[in-house]
Order: structure tokens, then C-alpha cells, then sequence
């Protein structure tokens, strides 16, 4: 999934400064997941502004809205069921940053601004917790390192193996963070596949990583060609 | 010392090798005066590439430098800060310019240095590095494609004994190798044992191996606590001795651990390293009877 975090308040009062009346738009997927931008967030961020703007005598008007998805356009347009968009002078966006595009492409005449920054791809590792785990490089090494991908993990994706810094199995640059080559070699030598590592992995193929990257389904492809 | 560093390495003495940092700016005399000293103590001079993310001058300027002054310069080359096109052009750069000894490192993380906003660049890495240098002296890039004339280089590469778990860098070592280390300098190494282990492991190979010497510093000792330098492993006991010395005690200390490497007759050389003491390296190496 991918992983949020809401930017600092500050930031946000800024970004819909000199506003008459907004949309808080919620996502109700990763987002939503990872507590940064679904429904009940939504509503904390709606409450935070109403108040601190109060206060200041800032006359704003706050809507709130979530859809099941901002990253397409199929629950996108279920937006204009439910709100007149023309109302807004803005729309506040708690999606991904995928999301936030997809709405501002579709209501590209709405001033479209994110309420969060787009952290990584990860997953939960308890509550309240989530771990990078894939930096979607388009050229996965996981098979040769035991489902643990150093181009992530390693802050310098170093794919031939450890850095001199390891210290008891921890991270020069975060000693709290565990060695992605220590947990690579145990992972392996547990798998009896440390052979795997003896291999020189040849440099990555950024290549295969486009930017804007897409990706259509074989299925699909004659209805674009 | 007038051979190459090579020949000096293929000759079977004890080696007497150090580090130094290029300027933070365009002056270059300090170093100049150092170098002068240097000549006929050192073997080879390794010359840093943005240490520790520092921004510093481009090392093969200082390179240049040496080799005027008749020293055999080793040029660091690290793969944090530029990707694999500039890498392999400041490779022949360097050819060009005569310097053929290269230290091939990943290199320290951003965080350390003092352009943290920096973007880690780590396209590929040191192994990659060393492999790509051996390819372009056998005429070809990493593309593939031929050169118009071949650089020749002597390579060598980072390891570090006192890495905890040893076994993964024993690993990263035997692929340096393999992509075309000739020689080995280690982390500054306090702990005998581990580098008697580590020996053991490399002595396999035809690989030689200079050992990391650090002049501690007193003033510096918070930094060794906290890990600010990386791959720096200093001992709690040497960590007290040295916060209540002053820096004369600290190089008795540094010549102490190089005569006690030379005595233990497990490697093929020292590598001094003395940042904001350089002045004091000739005395090391004298002292420790290199």
C-alpha cells in the first residue's frame, strides 16, 4: 500500500489561504489505511481548520467528502452525485499524490492542493506502524535475496552486499534500523541459498524504471493502440 | 620510493600508505607543504572523494598534485554523487592526468556529511565501480562500447574487519575481488582478533591488504560515541583513554597499533588516517617504524 503522512498544519492553513469555502476530499483506501487521510481524518482535519481559522476570524466554509478512491476516475466521478464542485473555491485533497492528480485532471477548472505528502510503498507492521518495502524499481532482485529488497531497505540500495558500517547488525545511518545485508544473509543461510549471494548482481537496469511510467494490460492493449 | 605503488606492492615489503582530505576550497599550499614531507615515507597516498559527504575539491585535482611532487597518489572514487556516466569519465580524466591507482568505495551516506538534502545518487556500486574500471582498461565502457585508447588502472577497494556480522562483508570482499581488487585498505582496525579473522578469510586470494591506522583525537571522542563516522569502531576502553589525552598521547597511541600490526606480520601494509593532524602522519610512520 502506499503510506501518507498529513503535512504540518501550518502548511495547510497556508494552502487554502484566502478561500471562501472548501472540500475536504478523503480517500478511502491506502490512505485511509494508514491513518492520514481517510473519512475519520478527514473529519479531524475539517474540525482543525474550523477552529483554528475561527479564532482568527476567518470566515471559511468547510465541506467534507470521502470516495472509495482518488486514483481513479470511475469513484471520482461519483463526486459530482454527491456535491456540486462549482461550490468550492478550492479542494483540500487527503489522497496520495496520485490521487490528488487524478482529481485535479478530472476538475481541472478546481484548484486542486494536497493535505498530505506521499511517503512511500510499504506495509503495517503493527498498529500505527508501516515499513518501506518497494521503491517500484521495475526490476525486482527479491528472488535472489530472500524477499528482502536491499534497493529499498539499504539507504544506499546497495545490491552486491553490506557497506563497512554495520554495527551488530544495525545500520550506519540509523543504528535503530536493522542491516538489510544482515537480514539478506541470515534470510538466505536460513534458506540454505547463500550461494545466491556469492553471485555478483550486475548494476540495475534503470531503464526499465520510465518516468511517467505505464503500464497497459495485454488484454487491453488493442483498445489503445 | 620511486617504483609505483604497484611494484612497491608486488615487492612483498611492509608498505607505509596514508589519507588525506582535499581542501574545502582552492587552497591547495597546506597540502603541497605535506607533501613534501611525505615524499620518500609513503608508498601511496590515498586521496579522499568528498569524505564523509563533505563537499570538499574533486580529488583528482589533488591527485595531480601529488604526482608533481613524485608521490603515487591512490584516488578515492565513490559511487554517492555521481551516476555511472560520470564515474567512468572522471575515470579517464584521471587516466589522462596519469593517475592510475584507484580506491573504488560506495561511500559514506549524505546524512553524514553536510549536504544532507543532497540526493544519494548509488546508480551502481563499489563492485560494479571496480568492474566498470577494469572494463575500460580492457578497452570497453559499460555499455559495451570500445574505446579509442585504453587507461590502464591499479584498483583496489574498501573493506572492513570489524564489520558486525563479519560473514556478509567477507562476501562484498570475495565479489570485490573478483571485479578486480588488487589491494584492500581497511577500516581503522582496533581489535586484533578481528583482524586476524578477516586475514584469514582474505589471505585466500592473491588480494593485498593495508590496515587502517586512525589518529584519535581527544576533541573528537563525542563523535566516536555517537557514530558520526561510519564504519568507525572504537573500543569503550580506547574511547576513555583517549577523551583524557592530548593529541602528542593519541599519536604514541597510533604508532603503538601500527607497530603492533607490522609485528603481527598478518598484512602487507598501514594506511594511515589523521583528519585535522595530517601534520603528524610522517611521525607515525617514522615512530612506528614503517
Amino acid at each position: 500500500m502506499i503510506v501518507a503522512k498529513r503535512k504540518p498544519f501550518k502548511e495547510i492553513k497556508g494552502l487554502v489561504s484566502g478561500s471562501k469555502k472548501i472540500l475536504v476530499l478523503g480517500c478511502g483506501t491506502c490512505v485511509a489505511v494508514c491513518l492520514a487521510g481517510g473519512e475519520k481524518e478527514v473529519a479531524l482535519l475539517a474540525s482543525q481548520l474550523k477552529m483554528a481559522l475561527a479564532l482568527e476570524d476567518w470566515d471559511l466554509e468547510i465541506d467534507e467528502l470521502t470516495i472509495e478512491r482518488q486514483c481513479d476516475r470511475e469513484f471520482i466521478e461519483e463526486i459530482n452525485h454527491k456535491v456540486n464542485v462549482d461550490d468550492y473555491d478550492l479542494i483540500l485533497s487527503t489522497a496520495c499524490g496520485a490521487g490528488v492528480q487524478l482529481v485535479s485532471d478530472v476538475f481541472g477548472h478546481k484548484a486542486v492542493v494536497p493535505a498530505l505528502n506521499t511517503t512511500f510503498i510499504g506495509v503495517a507492521e503493527g498498529p500505527g506502524v508501516w515499513t518501506e518495502r518497494c521503491r517500484s524499481c521495475s526490476d525486482c532482485v527479491l528472488a535472489e535475496t530472500g524477499g528482502i529488497c536491499p534497493v529499498t531497505i539499504c539507504p544506499k540500495g546497495l545490491v552486491n552486499g553490506p557497506c563497512g558500517g554495520t554495527r551488530q547488525g544495525k545500520c550506519e545511518v540509523d543504528p535503530e534500523k536493522d542491516c538489510a545485508w544482515t537480514l539478506i544473509y541470515n534470510r538466505l543461510k536460513k534458506l540454505g541459498r547463500l550461494d545466491r549471494m556469492e553471485e555478483i548482481a550486475p548494476p540495475k537496469k534503470w531503464s526499465a524504471q520510465q518516468h511517467p511510467a505505464s503500464v497497459i494490460h495485454e488484454a487491453y492493449k488493442r483498445r489503445y493502440e | 620510493m620511486a617504483t609505483s605503488f604497484e611494484e612497491a606492492l608486488a615487492s612483498g615489503k611492509f608498505l607505509a600508505t596514508a589519507s588525506v582530505d582535499p581542501p574545502k576550497g582552492t587552497d591547495l599550499e597546506g597540502l603541497g607543504q605535506l607533501f613534501k614531507e611525505l615524499k620518500g615515507l609513503v608508498d601511496g597516498l590515498g586521496v579522499s572523494d568528498n569524505h564523509q559527504g563533505i563537499m570538499c575539491m574533486s580529488p583528482w585535482a589533488v591527485c595531480k598534485l601529488a604526482l608533481e611532487e613524485g608521490l603515487e597518489p591512490i584516488m578515492h572514487m565513490t559511487c554517492r554523487d555521481r551516476n555511472r556516466l560520470a564515474l567512468q569519465s572522471d575515470l579517464l580524466a584521471a587516466a589522462s592526468l596519469g593517475i592510475r591507482n584507484v580506491l573504488c568505495v560506495s561511500g559514506d551516506h549524505v546524512r553524514f556529511g553536510d549536504h544532507v538534502n543532497a540526493k544519494p545518487v548509488h546508480d551502481i556500486d563499489s563492485v560494479h565501480l571496480l568492474d566498470a574500471a577494469k572494463g575500460l582498461a580492457g578497452g570497453k565502457d559499460m555499455a559495451g562500447n570500445t574505446l579509442e585508447a585504453a587507461p590502464e588502472f591499479f584498483l583496489g577497494g574498501v573493506a572492513n574487519p570489524e564489520a558486525d556480522p563479519l560473514e556478509p562483508q567477507l562476501m562484498k570482499v570475495d565479489k570485490k575481488i573478483k571485479a578486480g581488487a588488487s589491494f584492500l585498505v581497511t577500516h581503522p582496525v582496533f581489535n586484533m582478533e578481528n583482524l586476524k579473522r578477516f586475514m584469514e578469510h582474505v589471505r585466500q586470494s592473491h588480494v593485498k591488504v593495508l590496515v587502517g591506522v586512525r589518529l584519535l583525537d581527544p576533541q573528537e571522542v563525542p563523535k566516536y560515541k555517537d557514530g558520526a563516522y561510519p564504519g568507525l569502531f572504537v573500543p569503550e576502553k580506547l574511547l576513555e583513554e583517549t577523551e583524557g589525552a592530548d593529541i602528542e598521547k593519541c599519536t604514541e597511541m597510533a604508532v603503538a597499533v601500527v607497530k603492533e600490526i607490522k609485528g603481527a606480520n598478518l598484512c602487507d601494509g598501514v594506511h594511515i588516517v589523521a583528519p585535522g593532524h595530517e601534520e603528524k602522519i610522517p611521525e607515525i610512520l617514522k615512530a612506528g617504524g614503517v
